[in-house]
């Protein structure tokens, strides 16, 4: 009889190991199936040397692949068409070793001479496929045209060598920006200005079908240098509204979204056929006021501003409490980051008292620049401009809040026609020149900030290869941008992402997109 | 049964030879369950308008970020917004805003389309063919497109956007002017008036106007409604009221995003502009019918 009972219970026993071990195995990556994505906007286009949009980039960065990549998830540079590389003890010459037998997906061979080619064609203003745009990023990350990159030479058939002329300490965080992916060089000359509609690269999905305004669709890349894409096919559907977008999801018509409101993430959280994802960090929302603009010439009236808001209440009330309280122009998530920089603390009597020395005892009046569309960084402009609106009232100052559509909003702040404005920034490469450089230095910044002292610390920090001098010098700029106080750095935001639960392995990138060859689905 | 009519009629007309034709206009008017319910409407709104001060609960203004989306309960009866305000305060002080954008927007098209229309109508040829065909390509454009190009160059603003409504209205002002003007200047009393030695201004304000009222009542009332619901759309779209303004439709606007989440946001202000504009509505009707002389016995 006991005896019985022991076998019984090990025959459970093993049953239910089997069972477990059965569903162990059901974990393993499940191929096939179509993925829709569900995002704010379309892409501008999908040659990703002329767009500057994450909207572009989220599709590019499937069909393209750059020299070097980062680390899912992370800012840190790995190998992908390029498997290793050297550089000259003068930081000037780079060599890049290709990897062998790579395609395009026109069946062209990827080699030294498509690298050349490509970059002959974005820094060369005489190339004879120097067209169909600006080469914006090109012009940013390289500084101008030529630039920095003074000769791209082919040593060998998988072997290229860039002469810069002068040293770029992120010189590699740069090529592995979206925006350099290989383009395949006789897909380029076949379409030549209308290349932007029928993009050819190396990447795990190639390019099918483009209904401009509604969506982009892309499939898997069979011969793919890694291994192939778990998914058969993409599709990016634009749904410009966040509210409706979600809704789309709720009803099972997209798979997953980018841009989920806030406001919705707790919806997200309560339901069992969604799951809550949330971006890295590594972006800046900020309230930028200008030089230009009286009184906020004055460095007073400047802190008395970054004494009268209450960041912590407003990351609790607009971000779901998904972001934290920004005292630098960079975030944390980036190397450099000076954490010894004491804030300004929300503090209405420091506030008033600066405003008092400056001469504004009585307050006055501005016009305050709201975001008019949902942004990362700043979800909800609206409410958000009057939650400022509401704060700076405490100090006697009235805030009068004005926005135009996002494209003027974004050209006349780029104009410096606004004497407050809410703006933001996410990075693309992880550098912290990527932030202060770009955002702050004399020749960029949109609200007349012109410091000499930052600006030279900025190029000399560029200029120098070694990480540990590097920190140094952006600690210091960090510094005295606290004390100039040109903005008020309000949140480094945690963008949060709403997916279907049966979606698998998609990792977000701190950088705003992501390669999605390794996502794949529950059946 | 003939006979018993007349009678009547008789009646009716020794009793008007004693009576202000807008008196009695308004007897009709308050005798018809239409008229008396757009009156019953309006007149709340502008109780609630005048005394918003004492009756709102809370100021419309106040924000408070740690009580958002707050559903209607005996401390919010209509609930809190996406900032915390209080929704029936910013309803109550919301009505200000709508009625001050008809009064004010149909006023402007009032005078300029009267003008328009009189001038037009009084003098015929060139005069007419210029204004008139002004008034047609107007017309020509949809309505709210033309507001929404007008704003787009003034700047979004809530006087901008009144003057772009105000704008938009000219031409219907002008064609039922013109044409009440073309009728009236043919008749007797007017070539009467003239023979008498009356200048043009005269004839213009003292006879043709008065005589032309009754129509440019009826569309007067009609347009604020009109204009309510367009300050409104201007508003949603982001180019009328201004945050933190209570404008009807910019509260709209501002719930679009919570719609799941808190839907007492977006359906009072929703409400509100719907009892607004049927109130006029109401009312335009039963002017129509009070001020019809065909409908004199009904």
């Amino acid at each position: 009889m006991k005896k019985t009972r022991i076998f019984v219970f090990f025959v459970i026993l093993i049953v239910f190991m089997a069972s477990l071990s059965v569903s162990v195995l059901a974990q393993v990556v499940e191929k096939g199936g179509t993925l829709v994505f569900g995002r704010g906007g379309d892409s501008v286009g999908l040659d990703p040397i002329q767009v500057t949009d994450g909207e572009s980039f989220k599709v590019t960065q499937q069909i393209y692949d750059t020299l070097v990549d980062y680390k899912p998830g992370t800012t840190e540079v790995i190998p992908a068409l390029a498997t290793d590389w050297d550089i000259s003890d003068d930081g000037l010459r780079w060599t890049f070793h290709l990897r062998e037998n790579v395609e395009f997906h026109d069946g062209n061979p990827f080699n030294a001479e498509a690298v050349k080619w490509n970059f002959d064609r974005w820094r060369l203003e005489d190339h004879p496929y120097h067209i169909g745009g600006e080469f914006t990023y090109y012009g940013y990350m390289f500084q101008g045209f030529p630039g920095i990159i003074d000769e791209v030479n082919v040593i060998d058939e998988y072997t290229v060598e860039f002469i810069l002329t002068e040293k770029q300490a992120p010189f590699l965080n740069n090529l592995a920006m979206v925006p350099f992916g290989i383009s395949s060089p006789e897909a380029v000359k076949k379409w030549g200005e209308d290349y932007f509609k029928h993009p050819v690269g190396t990447g795990a999905y190639k390019f099918v079908e483009w209904n401009q305004g509604d969506r982009v669709i892309v499939e898997a890349n069979e011969n793919y240098w890694r291994e192939r894409a778990y998914l058969d096919k993409i599709v990016f559907r634009s749904i410009p509204d966040n509210a409706a977008r979600f809704m789309e999801l709720q009803a099972g018509t997209i798979d997953m979204m980018d841009g989920l409101s806030p406001e919705d993430v707790d919806a997200v959280k309560d339901s069992s056929e969604l799951k809550l994802t949330l971006r890295p960090s590594m972006n800046v929302g900020y309230l930028a006021m200008n030089f230009k603009f009286e009184p906020f010439d004055d460095v007073r009236v400047r802190r008395a501003f970054n004494h009268a808001i209450n960041k912590e209440a407003l990351i609790g009330a607009f971000y779901s409490g998904l972001g934290e309280p920004a005292k630098n122009p960079m975030p944390p998530s980036i190397w450099g980051y000076n954490d010894d920089i004491e804030p300004y603390e929300y503090n209405l009597e420091k506030a008033k008292k600066l405003l008092d020395e400056a001469g504004y005892e009585d307050g006055f009046e501005f016009d305050l620049w709201y975001l008019p569309v949902p942004r990362p960084y700043i979800p909800q402009g609206k409410f958000i401009g009057q939650a400022i609106q509401s704060y700076l009232s405490e100090i006697n100052v009235k805030a009068n809040l004005v926005t135009y559509d996002w494209s003027t909003y974004l050209d006349k702040t780029e104009h410096q026609e606004a004497p407050t404005y809410m703006l933001g920034w996410t990075g693309d490469n992880g550098d912290p020149d990527n932030f202060l450089y770009v955002l702050l230095d004399k020749t960029n910044s949109n609200n007349a900030y012109e410091s000499e002292e930052l600006h030279e610390v900025l190029i000399e920090a560029q200029k120098t290869m070694d990480r540990e001098k590097r920190i140094e010098l952006y600690r210091k700029a960090q510094k005295i941008i606290h004390r100039d106080a040109p903005w008020v750095p309000l949140v480094h935001s945690t963008p949060p992402l709403a997916l279907k639960s049966n979606i698998n392995n998609f990792i977000p990138n701190p950088t705003g997109t992501e390669k999605l060859h390794r996502v794949w689905l529950d059946k | 049964m003939a006979g018993k009519n007349n009678k009547k009629i008789k009646q009716k007309k020794i009793m008007q030879k004693n009576t202000n034709p807008w008196l009695e206009a308004f007897r009709r008017l308050i005798k018809s369950r239409i008229g008396v319910a757009g009156l019953t409407v309006i007149f709340l709104l502008l109780l609630v308008a005048v005394f918003a001060p004492v009756l709102a609960p809370y100021d419309p203004l106040k924000t408070n970020i740690m009580a958002r989306y707050k559903a209607p309960s005996s401390e919010h009866l209509l609930g809190t917004d996406g900032m915390g305000r209080d929704i029936l305060s910013r309803i109550i002080f919301g009505s200000r805003i709508s009625l001050q954008v008809g009064l004010i927007s149909v006023s402007l098209a009032l005078i300029f389309g009267v003008g328009f229309g009189l001038v037009a109508g009084f003098y015929g040829g060139k005069v007419d063919m210029i204004i008139m065909r002004l008034m047609d390509i107007m017309l020509a454009f949809p309505s709210i497109l033309l507001a929404i190009a007008i704003v787009a160059i003034l700047g979004p603003q809530l006087k901008n956007a009144m003057l772009a409504i105000g704008i938009i209205n000219i031409p219907r002002f002008a064609r039922i002017i013109r044409s009440s003007v073309l009728s009236i200047k043919e008749s007797e009393y007017i070539s009467a008036a003239r023979a008498l030695g009356a200048g043009d201004m005269r004839i213009l304000f003292k006879h043709i106007l008065p005589n032309a009222m009754a129509p440019l009542i009826v569309q007067t009332t009609l347009s604020i409604a009109t204009a309510i619901l367009e300050a409104a759309a201007l508003s949603f779209l982001g180019l009328g009221a201004q945050p933190p303004s209570p404008e009807w439709g910019a509260m709209l606007s501002d719930a679009r995003s919570s719609l799941q989440k808190a839907p007492w946001v977006a359906t009072f202000p929703g409400l509100a502009i719907i009892f607004g504009v049927l109130g006029f509505n109401l009312l335009g009707d039963g002017l129509r019918d009070a001020l019809d002389p065909k409908m004199k016995n009904v």
